[in-house]
């Protein structure tokens, strides 16, 4: 009671004083650096309150502050000041470059270290290499700018998934997935498409790409040890913006622009080119039993005596017309954009970001757009002196109008341009669709099927921080959820296509999934004397929980009504719930004396849902050393070398990436016979499942050389998978294809190297560039043996052939070796053996052998260039993936000239090199009239080489004196383009080369080049 | 300064909460699922899980489609015009050990069998009478375990391609023993016939199906019939004939009826149907869409099957043109169609078969002709190979069943049409009469020996 009268008294006491002393003031000044520079945009405070200002772009500020306040002056890597306001009216302030601010801290997730501290390999990436990028998925941005990621669209249909590996792939037949982290809470961003045959939908694509700070990519053990089991694939931490004290500042960024396919892939036939090929297939066919030599022969005999199954009668009749599907079904100079508004400010004692985003998208096909709406409020409060409150919270709304695609569904657009027969008109003669087209004409699927996803996503993570009485031990505790609701809509209509022959086809999914995150930690730091200490101790838990309900039906009343209210004959409905659980005990620490010799240490022990009692608990580790040469005093005062660094980690992660519940021996139950429920056994079940591991080492060389003019780092790594979440092929006739086993091992190997240099550095003039490297040499080492002792491969997909085996790379390609066409005959040739001493024309006697490559590029690279120039800039970035090699899917139908190509389908103007006569040499065998099965072998396996200038931007950021007239404190205007050029290696992959990690050519939509005009306005 | 207190004191509590979690915090939720131990108590359980038996068997990959329709398109009643890519392979014997075909399917209606059929029903829970119904159950595990390698071993075994070796012949589930060979063909007809007769006598006739979407305890004799005549048991395949005939529970299906036969489920010449509703079906991958229809419609009649058929005969109405396009209009007419697997007609023609290669031709001739009379179509006046093969063609066609009676009776197949997917014959012994053993189970099992002529 006693101390409370004290408070109130104090508190009147201090009110008296303002009320008697508090006489405003005009305060001027000038801040410079220590060159005598001016600094613009340096923030200055009145200290205690949310009165501020910025500096000018001559570093001038004009502030009304009482007498007797402080002011804060503030400006990113530099040291802050205060000064009291005395009797001057003038306060011109220098500010020195704080080293340790300067030393980029980089975000590792549960902790965020100073470069100098660092005992491994992690890249930061910054906001500006992030906003404004025209792509639906943060993720895209990551192509190109970290040594050893490789990145893969699985589609250009706008909020498709990307697939990224980190240093090649850990595991055969868990998940190679990186870990996302967003502001320190693991989180789930995978796939959240409700049908495998619609476009996929990214749980990233729920964020603004504006909204994001950094994005850290973690690779080596000393960093991804702090995520255990999850960290063997690498971990990517999202770091979203938090707010900066001041003045309150508002920033428009907005783009508009137009999309095309990146490349144009093969093109489909003409009628004329095909009726060509068919009279051909059907003289070599039929010339020599039935006595035909010539073209026109073999055509009066395809309509005689083979009855012209493939109405080329009514098309002649027709007059000839010809279709171009693929120019039909393409949505020429798609229009993409996005607007965001954000503001910043605080004081001292409180900030906060906020941002209203929308985004746009239409895809370069017929019938998909893409959208999203976002919001984020990121708030921070110092609740007292020793309570810090944080919390940063987005909410989204994505909306995907999708299609099919991914295999060659027939209402597929993508399908429509290859396979639908250009004898097929898409309009009637009055104008109506065409609705008799081989495939469902897409002109009417696309305005009459729906794909729709809706995808709701709120995130918010809360955090207290309690900086406790014993200095420098601090106390936090976090709680997050990821709260993502989504729903998915399909209909097909009642007049063509999937639904017609059950009067219209409608299915729902509904899917909430909550992840929740709780951790508490204790952080403590401090230096002795030159030895500096940071331990953070962390409890983490995590949850999730997804709740699934499915309904479909068919038997449409009535055209034009597409909820499944109008079904009359509900066909199925389901719902479901699943959760797992992770729970982790967490030390890390790290030592350094003087900052020249660095040590650090991690310790997690983790629990998963995934395994039973006895194997749910797993020990990860790592240990990091590093020397920072240029601290010693031999190197201290060296005009070359600013910046030396030797550092090496090793330690021991792991990966649980399957799916839940494999350990039990279950029956399922969602199986039914005549009417009623049935079950059936899902497998065998393995009690003793637990942890695949990865022991990774790590060593590096970080440099600065010529006032850091010359930047760069080298390194090696080595990663060892052992005790492989095998899914091993099992006998079918057990019942089952496979089981979870713990068996096998597999390396990485590699080495990363990336430079900048600043060629040019002045006041007006700017030139740098720079890239980086890196190479993956992966191998298995073992796979699980049979019981007489032969090893199991595991094969990707059977016919297309990818296998691993011990000795191979993880998923080889292997395939009979195609021996090229014979001159003299026209027919495909393959080798008999690896020896290829022997050829053969029967496909099934040639052994199917490594082809000496996988679908994972072993080579990586990315550029950058930036030049600017008085205001003008120029940034170009581009990505190079080789050593890989690509198959290109369907020639079945589409690349061997057959029935299907003349017949039933279309195919691709590359068949019009055929052979056509003893002699020619070519790649495309004769004409014939029939089908042929399917052919996996390496004639359609190309070298994956390519290279792509992912990103051009010119702009110009106006004059600061005209900025400023028009109230404004920046303004910029670029123009980007992104996919420009594309360079392939192979002559013969037409298709684009940049596909998903299966390194299968696929029916979807190609990569994207788009063009757009952008401005940030920052008032 | 209490405000301050307050949130301390959360912090505590929260702190406290989630630092004291445990393993078994860390249980999974098993909503969908059952442990075994918990799935397999009851006679329900077993009437559970012979329904997943049943409903492997429908699947597209088995009876659903795939199998009949293999079956039918390698023989000169149907081709493939490949308006969805599909069986051209098939038709052109071009298939590659890729596939898995039946085996998967095949093999995972086996392991379902294996587990009721070891199942002690001794220890269950229920009265006598749900102990009689389990072992009824564990009968038609016992025939479905017959069927499914009965179906391997005319696909996989090299009985028409002068080999000895038949299939794995599996009668344990999770035994330890992972990797099997291959057993010879006699082996597995005896086993096979062992089975069909382990299910005549556990199945009770209290306990017929009338639906026929069950197997009953003639239906194992029928299956037996089959089995025996395909494999020259002539006595045997003659009394398991007779045996059903005998039953008096079937019945030929009349002349005037036959077409709408089709139509409906459970008729009185059915003895073993799989169930396909409206809302259970294998939609765009149903008989229905392969046999008709412009999406999939790849399956088209070859002309040579109009001469069959005599003019009155009613089976002329199975067929029909779609367009230009000559059909199978009456068979599985609508993809909720039940899948006869065997009825009584084949059943008759298996007994008249087996008495013409016992000798005794007047009984074989009078069986055989009750199939004709009623289908208004024209009396044998002889038995012989021939006209035995015609009729089952005729009854039979679209069935799946031409392509082994061709092969049982050591028949080519032959080109009898410009648009049969092969332009040669395929002799009698040609290693593509056996078809290939899946890659993916020679890759999991090297105890597994690949036919001759597939490559690896």
């Amino acid at each position: 009671m006693k101390k409370t009268l004290h408070g109130l008294l104090t508190l009147f006491m201090v009110l008296v004083v303002q009320l008697v002393f508090a006489q405003e003031k005009t305060v001027t000044g000038t801040v410079v650096d220590e060159e005598g520079l001016p600094l613009p945009g340096v923030n200055v405070i009145q200290k205690g309150s949310n009165n501020g200002v910025q500096t000018n772009f001559d570093g001038e500020y004009s502030i009304n502050v009482p007498s007797g306040s402080i002011l804060v002056f503030s400006y990113v890597g530099f040291a802050p000041q205060e000064r009291s306001i005395g009797s001057s009216d003038t306060i011109n302030v220098t500010l020195a470059v704080d080293a340790a601010a300067l030393d980029e801290v980089v975000v590792m997730g549960y902790v965020a270290k100073r470069r100098e501290d660092m005992t491994g390999s992690t890249v930061q990436i910054d906001s500006d290499q992030i906003n404004q990028i025209p792509q639906a998925t943060v993720d895209q941005a990551l192509q190109g700018r970290v040594a050893g990621l490789q990145i893969s669209s699985s589609s250009g249909t706008p909020g498709s998934t990307q697939d990224i590996r980190i240093r090649g792939i850990s595991s055969l037949t868990a998940g190679n997935e990186p870990l996302y982290v967003i502001d320190g809470v693991p989180v789930i961003n995978s796939n959240v498409g409700g049908n495998s045959s619609s476009s996929s939908l990214s749980a990233l694509a729920s964020l603004s790409n504006n909204d994001i700070e950094s994005i850290s990519v973690l690779k080596d053990a000393s960093a991804t040890a702090v995520y255990g089991a999850r960290g063997a694939n690498g971990v990517i931490v999202i770091t979203t913006k938090s707010g900066k004290a001041g003045k309150t500042r508002i920033s428009l960024n907005s783009y508009y622009g137009f999309s095309n396919n990146a490349i144009d892939g093969p093109q489909p036939l003409s009628g004329a080119q095909r009726e060509m090929l068919l009279y051909e297939s059907v003289l070599n066919t039929y010339g020599e039993n039935y006595n035909l030599s010539t073209p026109e022969e073999a055509a009066d005999f395809y309509f005689d005596q083979l009855g012209d199954g493939y109405g080329y009668q009514d098309w002649i009749d027709a007059g000839r017309p010809e279709a171009n599907w693929g120019e039909l079904v393409t949505n020429d100079d798609a229009p993409i954009q996005e607007h965001v508004v954000s503001a910043t400010g605080g004081t001292d004692d409180y900030n906060f970001y906020t941002s209203f985003g929308y985004f746009e998208q239409e895809a370069t096909v017929i019938g998909s757009t893409f959208d999203r709406v976002s919001g984020s409020l990121n708030f921070s409060k110092d609740l007292s002196e020793s309570l810090e409150f944080s919390t940063s919270n987005t909410a989204s709304h994505t909306f995907q109008d999708g299609i099919l695609e991914g295999s060659a569904y027939f209402s597929s657009p993508h399908s429509a341009k290859y396979f639908t027969p250009p004898l097929n008109q898409p309009y009637n003669d009055d104008g109506t669709f065409n609705l008799g087209t081989a495939l469902p004409n897409p002109l009417y699927i696309s305005e009459n099927d729906i794909d729709e996803s809706k995808f709701t996503r709120i995130l918010s993570n809360n955090s207290l921080t309690w900086h406790t009485p014993i200095q420098n031990l601090s106390l936090k505790s976090r709680a997050s959820i990821d709260y993502q609701v989504y729903d998915y809509k399909r209909y097909r209509n009642r007049v063509t296509g999937d639904g017609s022959s059950t009067d219209g086809y409608g299915e729902r999914t509904s899917r909430k999934t909550a992840t929740y995150v709780f951790q508490n930690s204790l952080n403590y730091f401090n230096a002795f004397g030159n030895h500096n200490v940071d331990i953070t101790v962390l409890q983490e838990y995590q949850e999730y929980r997804n709740n699934y309900l499915f309904a479909a039906g068919d038997s449409f009343v009535t055209d034009g009504l597409t909820n499944l209210a109008s079904s009359g004959n509900p066909t199925s409905a389901s719902a479901s719930f699943s959760d797992w659980y992770i729970s982790s005990y967490l030390a890390t620490g790290s030592y350094n004396f003087d900052s020249k010799y660095v040590l650090n240490a991690t310790y997690r022990r983790e629990g998963n849902s995934r395994f039973s009692d006895d194997n749910r608990w797993g020990n990860f580790w790592a240990f990091g050393a590093a020397w920072n040469l240029h601290r010693e005093s031999f190197l201290s005062d060296s005009e070359f070398v600013n910046n030396l660094k030797i550092r090496g980690s090793y330690g021991k992660t792991g990966n649980a990436n399957i799916g839940i519940n494999n350990y039990q021996v279950l029956f399922n139950y969602n199986a039914d016979y005549a009417g009623t429920g049935a079950s059936y056994p899902a497998g065998y079940g393995n009690p003793d499942l637990t942890w695949e591991t990865s022991y990774t080492l790590d060593v590096g060389l970080d440099f600065g050389l010529l006032q850091n003019r010359l930047t760069g780092t080298l390194g090696y790594y080595d990663r060892r998978s052992e005790d492989l979440l095998f899914d091993v092929p099992l006998s079918f006739t057990t019942g089952f294809s496979s089981q979870y086993r713990n068996v096998g091992s597999m390396k990485n190997t590699g080495f990363e190297a990336e430079l900048n240099i600043d060629a040019v550095r002045s006041n007006d003039f700017n030139f740098s560039f720079g890239g980086n490297v890196a190479t993956v040499d992966n191998e298995v080492l073992e796979v699980a043996q049979d019981a007489n002792g032969v090893d199991i491969p595991v094969t990707n997909n059977v016919a297309a052939g990818q296998r691993s085996t011990a000795g191979t790379m993880a998923y080889e390609w292997f395939m009979p070796t195609w021996a090229g066409v014979d001159p003299e005959t026209g027919v495909d040739t393959y080798y008999t053996d690896e020896t290829r001493s022997e050829t053969t024309t029967d496909f099934g006697q040639a052994d199917r052998v490594f082809q000496g490559a996988s679908a994972l590029p072993t080579l990586t690279a990315g550029v950058n260039i930036h030049v600017d120039f008085k205001g003008f800039f120029l940034d170009a970035q581009g990505y190079y993936a080789g050593g890989h090699k690509i198959y290109e899917a369907w020639h079945r139908y589409l690349n061997q000239p057959n029935l299907y190509v003349t017949g039933v389908y279309n195919g691709y103007t590359s068949l019009l090199d055929r052979w056509q006569q003893p002699g020619d040499q070519t790649r495309v065998a004769r004409a014939v009239y029939g089908g042929q099965p399917w052919t996996y072998n390496s004639k359609f396996l190309f070298d994956g080489d390519y290279f792509r200038l992912r990103n051009v931007t010119f702009g110009y950021d106006l004059e600061p004196e005209i900025v400023e007239n028009i109230g404004m404190s920046g303004a910029r205007i670029f123009l980007r383009g992104t996919n420009l050029y594309t360079w392939v290696k192979d002559d013969n992959l037409v298709y684009d080369p940049e596909v998903d990690a299966s390194g299968m050519t696929s029916i979807v939509t190609p990569p994207v080049q788009s063009f757009i005009l952008g401005v940030n306005l920052n008032f | 300064m209490k405000k301050n207190n307050i949130i301390y004191i959360i912090f505590a509590v929260v702190c406290g909460v989630f630092l004291s979690c445990s393993t078994e915090d860390l249980d999974p939720s098993l909503e969908q699922s059952k442990r075994s131990e918990e799935a397999l108590n009851s006679v329900g359980d077993m009437e559970g899980l012979i329904k997943g038996a049943y409903n492997r068997l429908t699947s597209s990959g088995y009876y659903g489609r795939d199998y009949l329709v293999t079956n039918e398109v390698r023989t000169p009643n149907v081709f493939s015009n490949g308006n969805s890519g599909r069986f051209i392979t098939q038709g052109e014997f071009g298939y590659l050990p890729s596939s898995t075909y039946i085996w998967d399917d095949a093999y995972g209606v086996i392991a379902i069998a294996n587990i009721l059929i070891s199942r002690d029903i001794s220890t269950l829970e229920g009265s006598e009478e749900d102990l009689a119904y389990a072992r009824h159950i564990q009968g038609q595990a016992y025939a479905m375990r017959a069927l499914a390698h009965f179906d391997l071993l005319l696909t996989y075994g090299q009985q028409y391609t002068s080999g000895d070796l038949g299939v794995p012949y599996i009668t344990g589930f999770g035994t330890g023993d992972d990797f099997p060979s291959r057993e010879s063909i006699n082996s597995n007809v005896d086993n096979i016939l062992a089975d069909l007769q382990s299910a005549f006598d556990l199945m009770d006739e209290d306990f017929y199906d009338a639906s026929k979407e069950f197997m009953s305890k003639y239906s194992a004799k029928a299956l037996e019939s089959r089995v025996a005549l395909y494999f020259e048991r002539w006595q045997d395949a003659s009394d398991a004939a007779e045996a059903v005939i005998d039953s008096g529970i079937y019945s030929i299906v009349s002349a005037d009826n036959y077409a709408s036969s089709f139509m409906d489920d459970g008729g009185a010449n059915s003895i073993f149907e799989l169930a396909f509703s409206g809302t259970d079906n294998a939609g765009s991958n149903s008989l229905e869409f392969i046999y008709r229809g412009g999406t999939y419609g790849d399956i088209q009649v070859l002309e040579n099957v109009l001469s069959i058929y005599d003019a009155d005969d009613v089976r002329n109405d199975i067929l029909g043109y779609e367009g230009d396009l000559l059909r199978n209009m009456g068979k599985y007419p609508d993809r909720a169609s039940n899948v006869i697997v065997i009825r009584y007609e084949e059943v008759i023609l298996n007994y008249a078969e087996a008495e013409f290669r016992l000798g005794n031709n007047a009984e074989a001739l009078e069986f055989l002709n009750m199939v004709p009379e009623y289908r208004n179509a024209e009396q044998y006046s002889t038995v012989s190979e021939d006209n035995f093969l015609l009729e089952r063609r005729k009854e039979l066609i679209f069935e799946g069943q031409y392509y082994w009676d061709l092969l049982r009776n050591g028949r080519d197949i032959e080109v009898l049409n410009i648009n049969q997917n092969i332009t040669d014959p395929i002799e009698y012994g040609d290693y593509r009469l056996a078809y290939p053993i899946p890659l993916a189970e020679i890759d999991a099992n090297s105890n597994i020996t690949q036919n001759p002529g597939y490559g690896g």
